[in-house]
């Protein structure tokens, strides 16, 4: 929910304790209830079936509510269980059907709820999808739903200013004309700033890869994976590391592709990076934008992984397409960023097998022996919304300063990182 | 030489199952090994005692060369045989009204550094009859340090951590959650926890540390560097200390540390000195081990496992460069003075247990 829709319903609550409150009941709604045996109407929103996760119960929602009013930031704060130094962020987001607008193409419906379920992930991705929906309506208030279900990503807000640039270019032309014109638009836009760039990239990275070459890679970019199988089928010997990290595992699905496509490959977890990175020829990554101070952002741990390799004095290769690249300007991970739900973070059944097998370093000392009993349940932390000191954080994105990039790769050259506000003076 | 057998064998067995791991542990166990072994065994010299303690530590250490707390141990039981030996012998020279030269001399002067005489005893000497048991009480006291190792590192806290700070770590270490909880006592501070993927130790940690009242946040590895600018201090536990002041501490330190020196942000590591290592990493994974890959990818993934290389390190090496302070039971130093250390607590003929 926006923070105006929270304080929609904010105000409707304290209306409701007001009535409440005149009619005789129990201030408190649960009481209340209780009294009038009333089911609980969700008034906070049902998330549709499909997603794992639960909203923090009507209950949490009322106590929010009350501590609200009286003005009490800090319970408020350990309620919501959102970190003080992220409270200017919007918190993680659950897409519903049920507070959409009746109007709106099922299209983009679709794509919402497909980004805010992580099924559609990456910059280059959503902004496809993004397109494609928009293709068939209207832009405004799609692209405030869409915000609802996710934060606007850079590639898709470059894109969507492009296209209300041409839009409004073309004000004087038919409903007819302009709709084919706004059509053929978007498809040039994906096919010049997205598919051609990524393979002028391509033939522009072919270059930095030789025989012999180890290339680490962090997570899952679209525009490395098309370089490293286009490598591979050009016929270069060189080996893969790709470097994960929890709670998304995006690069397994890179891990796939390219051992289905016969490249040698290892895997390990963010943790390891101080005992791979000796091996390490090249680090080639992906960016979900460059911003003008040359700084990138992207998945959280890619700083990670540009510091360790720029401490072995390794280069760090990153490929970014200029539809991207993004005027703003930002210092450190904390004033822009994105907060994701914080229960993915809890460890499920998945990873119980290792888990048991790596425990008996404290087994035998006795004093985990409890959180043993809790892990094989349903991981350790999964009491943790009533833990009253215990928080989760789940960042999506971090911002790698431009020292630790070597070259960035676009489809108009190599430039350095520096030279992102120069690309977007002279060229765009 | 018989009498203590199957005990050793029992623990060495212990050892190489890794049905006893943790510093901790390992080295009380082979503590209360080697008093068994000093008191029912016979000796006269101390080349007879070193050889005999030299040839138990040799059969530990094989067992399982990652656990650098036996061979610390060991090392530490040499050095008080050696000394108590020296000082025995000084006192029965100096009954004999002979001039020597070496009694002057404690274990952390320079004529010692030197090798001069007193290293090698006397064989003719006669000891006094104390000397088992002086031994056997040295070693007891070593042992009572070891039980009370939390109590001396715990009173350090509140001296370094002030109030409002927001304090990072990785991992679970016992060291590190008895210091923070004794710094809650008096401070209002917040803890940030890296879980140290694939082990995940980092989530007991936080529910531990919680439920002692301190308001604590679980972050995965990947928002290391990202929240680092916010922190105030990073405060690590670690498996071992090697004699240049690196750590072998679990995976995800190297990364941690290395994020901290890029915001000049101080790195505190708090150990015993039972985990004080005499030797040199001559490579970074000297002292690693790699655990079940199972964890980082698994077989629910199918015949992807067939076809990649998966790679599971249980420990990090972490250069000193990176560390700032560390606090010990014996106080707080710097990297650069744990050579001190090391000569103050084991001696130079000891570093390997060839006999």
């Amino acid at each position: 929910m926006t923070k105006a829709e929270r304080r929609e319903l904010q105000e409707r609550q304290r209306a409701e304790k007001a009535a409440r409150v005149s009619a005789g009941l129990p201030a408190s709604g649960r009481r209340a209830a209780q009294v009038t045996a009333q089911p609980n109407s969700g008034f906070s929103p049902n998330p549709s079936k499909s997603l794992a996760t639960s909203f923090p119960g009507a209950e949490a929602e009322k106590a929010i509510a009350a501590a609200e009013s009286t003005g009490q930031a800090k319970r408020r704060e350990k309620l919501t269980k959102e970190n003080g130094l992220f409270a200017h962020l919007d918190p993680p987001k659950f897409a519903n059907t049920a507070s959409a607008p009746k109007d709106l193409h099922p299209a983009v419906v679709n794509v919402g709820l497909q980004m805010a379920q992580f099924k559609i992930c990456g910059a280059n991705a959503r902004c496809v999808a993004t397109l494609n929906a928009f293709r068939k309506t209207y832009l405004n208030p799609h692209i405030s739903y869409l915000v609802t279900c996710r934060p606007m990503a850079v590639s898709m807000g470059n894109a969507i200013r492009y296209l209300k640039y041409e839009i409004g270019k073309n004000l004087e032309l038919p409903d007819e004309d302009a709709r084919a014109l706004f059509v053929e638009k978007i498809d040039n836009f994906i096919r010049d700033r997205i598919t051609m760039a990524e393979k002028v990239i391509t033939s522009l990275g072919l270059q930095k890869i030789q025989d012999g070459d180890v290339i680490l890679t962090y997570a899952r970019s679209s525009v490395v994976q098309g370089l490293l199988l286009a490598a591979h089928a050009k016929g270069i010997k060189f080996k893969v590391i790709v470097v994960d990290s929890r709670p998304r595992f995006e690069g397994k699905q890179l891990l796939r592709a390219l051992a289905s496509a016969g490249v040698p490959c290892t895997y390990v977890l963010l943790t390891a990076i101080g005992h791979v990175m000796k091996e390490v020829s090249k680090v080639i990554l992906g960016a979900h934008s460059l911003l003008s101070n040359g700084a990138l952002y992207s998945r959280a741990g890619t700083a990670v992984v540009a510091m360790s390799a720029h401490e072995r004095k390794i280069p760090v290769i990153v490929c970014c397409e200029t539809y991207k690249f993004s005027d703003r300007v930002q210092l450190d991970s904390f004033v822009q960023n994105e907060i994701g739900n914080p229960d993915e973070l809890v460890n499920d059944q998945h990873n119980n097998f290792g888990h048991s097998s790596v425990r008996y370093h404290d087994s035998v000392r006795g004093s985990t022996a409890a959180a043993t009993g809790g892990s094989t349940t349903g991981g350790v932390l999964s009491g943790w919304r009533e833990s009253r000191d215990l928080k989760l954080l789940n960042l999506l994105y971090d911002l790698t300063p431009s020292e630790f990039v070597t070259v960035v790769i676009t489809e108009v050259g190599l430039i350095p990182c520096t030279s992102v506000p120069v690309i977007l003076r002279e060229f765009l | 030489m018989s009498k203590h057998n199957e005990l050793v064998d029992d623990l060495v067995a212990k050892l190489k199952r890794r049905q006893l791991v943790g510093s901790s542990t390992v080295s009380q166990a082979t503590l209360k090994l080697l008093i068994v072994v000093i008191s029912k065994n016979n000796w006269s010299t101390c080349n007879q005692l070193v050889t005999l303690v030299k040839s138990v530590g040799q059969r530990l250490v094989q067992a399982n060369p990652t656990e650098l707390a036996v061979g610390n141990i060991i090392r530490r039981v040499l050095h008080v045989i050696r000394e108590e030996f020296r000082e025995a012998e000084s006192t029965a020279s100096q009954n004999q009204s002979e001039v020597h030269s070496a009694p002057l001399t404690t274990s952390s002067s320079m004529y010692n550094l030197l090798g001069e005489t007193g290293s090698t005893p006397n064989d003719n000497v006669q000891y006094p009859s104390s000397l088992r048991s002086n031994i056997i009480q040295e070693i007891r006291e070593i042992k009572d340090e070891l039980e009370n190792i939390y109590d001396n590192i715990k009173n350090q806290a509140s001296l370094q951590i002030h109030s409002n700070e927001i304090i990072m770590t990785i991992g679970r270490s016992k060291t590190v959650e008895e210091f923070l909880k004794m710094a809650a006592v008096k401070r209002k501070f917040q803890v940030l926890v890296a879980e140290s993927a694939p082990s995940y130790s980092g989530q007991e940690m936080a529910l531990e540390l919680s439920k002692a009242g301190i308001e604590t946040t679980v972050i995965p590895d990947s928002a290391v560097f990202a929240v680092m600018s916010r922190v105030n201090k990073v405060i690590l536990g670690t498996h071992a200390v090697l004699a240049n002041g690196g750590l072998v501490a679990i995976s995800g330190t190297h990364m941690m540390a290395a994020a901290a020196k890029h915001h000049s942000i101080p790195v505190i590591v708090c150990t015993g000195l039972y985990k004080l290592s005499p030797l040199y990493p001559y490579d970074d994974d000297s002292f690693n081990v790699t655990f079940n890959p199972d964890s980082v990818l698994g077989f629910e993934e199918g015949d992807l496992i067939e076809k990649v290389t998966v790679t599971n390190p249980y420990y990090d090496y972490v250069s000193p460069e990176f560390v700032n302070l560390f606090i010990t039971n014996q106080g707080g130093h710097p990297p650069s003075y744990l050579y001190r250390l090391i000569v103050e607590n084991y001696d130079p003929n000891d570093h390997t247990f060839d006999l």
